[in-house]
């Protein structure tokens, strides 16, 4: 368990997190969004020991990570947003390597590094110097340096940036695979990567903590309204007319010609009832629905709406 | 501390800059042993090695232990790479202590291959045991002081050139100390002349060049290795306080 109490860390006169404090249970996969230079890396450089915080405590295990920093670091698996790996090295001699500096005892060592190697997929690569290697793998060596030690808390800065869509699945099937028996706390700017690997979240924005919830409770506390999409072919005013008389309509917007004569609207209703009078007033006149839909409030709108970030 | 030893000196074993310092290393060796044999009085054929040629060589350190020190902090901040150090479950202690093994190691590798030219002397002739050892533990001393000066330079700059010029410049600073201390302007001030006296580093070779071993200035020299390397420890602590 890692309790964050109050943290501050003032670089200069830049407050880069402020009285951050939060709780992350046993066995959780925490997500921590924020847009870049909100504090996300910060606060993850204190909770493993970088860096050290100007106020506040960290505790992981019970443990004050500024009291007894040897006994948190044992305890904790660190990829930071830069893979830290040595150009001029082989993978196999850089991993050997970090276990040597981790503490692992030299009989465990060949062990842990087999096993973290195929757990990450880079057997094959392990006798290539680390310069030629792709940003993918590399981040990979990065990953697997972190999880050598068997740590119980395993802390991922971007753990997916720059790499492929086949790359970036693998990676986050890891970290399922991975999550049974640990903590982690993860940190993406990418939403979709949060919402589909972690059970809470921790929204911040400027140092502060925006919100703490599940994915799901958070896309469905925002605001009750509902809005549709419609596609319908036939005249645009008259249609544009017809869907703002149905009572319950609050707003048409977002009125996109697709061809001739085909139309996308959006609309924006008070709640979910009206779906079923807007339905039944176009089958009765002479416009062709081609598609109807619902638009999902997503993490995403929650993140903008909260941080008040414009895409 | 044995990982991050055993690390550092596999990087300089398996790349070539060791190699070719230790060939600039030698010539300049070379160059300074044959200049003091043809130089010499041939009436009496007699020369000492420590004062006349290791106490010259001395001088180029200037240029060659910056080459050896600067990648030590500066590459593991420009890589990303101070994290995982300062992440894991080691000391700053013993990351530092580590690396200056390791420097210190392939020093003393470039530091042995000079020994061909004793080896050279005593074939001709007779060598003075007591100058030449004693000279070497001088030799050998000031050249960790200025590896641990040159670990501290690199801990100030993610920049390798940077970190050798700053390095070149402290080490021609400590060089240039014994010239200065006795120019009339300052030998006339007694406690400026006292404290450049006090850092004066290089005098207190011709003791040992002079076959005497001794004792005093040898903790002089481990004062000041022990000096550099306590700064250099604080100096990379304070930077991750005040990173911003």
């Amino acid at each position: 368990m890692i309790e964050i109490k109050n943290l501050t860390k003032i670089y200069g006169d830049i407050i880069a997190v402020d009285d951050l404090s939060f709780t992350v249970n046993d066995n959780e996969v925490l997500g921590f969004l924020g847009p870049n230079g909100a504090g996300k890396s910060t606060t993850m450089n204190i909770i493993t020991g970088y860096l050290p915080a100007t106020s506040g405590d960290v505790l992981v295990d019970g443990i004050d990570i500024s009291k007894n920093p040897m006994e948190v670091r044992r305890k904790i698996g660190y990829l930071p947003e830069q893979p830290p790996v040595y150009m001029d090295m082989r993978v196999r001699e850089y991993l050997d390597f970090c276990a040597g500096i981790k503490g692992i005892p030299a009989k465990d060592i060949k062990k842990s590094v087999e096993k973290a190697m195929s757990l990450l997929k880079i057997t094959d690569v392990q006798k290539r110097l680390i310069k030629n290697l792709s940003k993918g793998y590399r981040q990979r060596v990065g990953f697997a340096q972190a999880i050598l030690a068997d740590p119980k808390v395993l802390i991922l800065d971007e753990p997916t940036v720059g790499l492929d869509p086949n790359q970036t699945l693998e990676v986050r099937n890891v970290i399922r695979s991975l999550k049974k028996d640990r903590t982690i706390i993860f940190s993406s700017h990418i939403l979709q990567e949060v919402s589909a690997v972690c059970e809470r979240v921790v929204i911040i924005d400027k140092g502060k903590i925006k919100a703490i919830d599940t994915p799901w409770n958070l896309a469905h506390n925002m605001d009750k309204h509902c809005v549709y999409s419609l596609k319908i072919e036939g005249d645009k005013e008259k249609a544009y007319d017809l869907l703002k008389g149905v009572n319950g309509v609050r707003q048409v917007y977002n009125v996109t010609e697709l061809d001739a004569r085909t139309n996308q609207f959006k609309i924006d209703v008070s709640d979910e009832r009206v779906r079923k009078s807007v339905l039944k007033k176009l089958l009765e006149s002479e416009f062709e629905l081609v598609e109807f839909s619902e638009e999902k409030t997503s993490l995403e709108d929650v993140f903008v709406s909260l941080t008040g970030k414009k895409k | 501390m044995r990982y991050i030893f055993k690390k550092e000196l596999q990087s300089f074993f398996f790349s070539p800059l060791i190699y070719v310092l230790s060939a600039i290393f030698l010539f300049i060796f070379a160059q300074t042993f044959i200049n003091v044999i043809t130089t010499t009085d041939s009436s009496i054929n007699e020369f000492t090695y420590a004062y006349h040629i290791l106490y010259q060589n001395m001088f180029y350190f200037i240029f060659l232990i910056p080459a050896l020190t600067m990648k030590t902090f500066a590459e593991e901040r420009r890589g990303g790479t101070e994290v995982l150090l300062l992440s894991s479950p080691i000391s700053l202690f013993s990351v530092v202590v580590g690396k200056f093994l390791a420097v210190a190691v392939a020093f003393l590798f470039m530091t042995a291959l000079s020994l061909i030219f004793p080896v050279i002397i005593a074939s001709n002739g007779v060598i003075v045991w007591s100058g030449l050892i004693c000279g070497y533990i001088g030799f050998i001393a000031w050249g960790l002081c200025l590896i641990a000066v040159g670990m501290l330079m690199s801990s100030f700059t993610e920049n390798q050139v940077i970190a050798v010029v700053l390095g070149e410049a402290c080490m021609l600073g400590l060089y240039l100390v014994d010239v200065f201390k006795e120019n009339a302007l300052i030998s006339n001030i007694t406690p400026l002349y006292n404290l450049l006296n006090a850092i004066s580093a290089q005098e207190r070779f011709f003791n040992f060049a002079l076959g005497w071993f001794s004792l005093s200035d040898l903790v002089f020299y481990i004062t000041f290795m022990c000096a550099a390397l306590g700064f250099t420890i604080i100096s990379i602590d304070q930077r991750r306080r005040c990173r911003g």
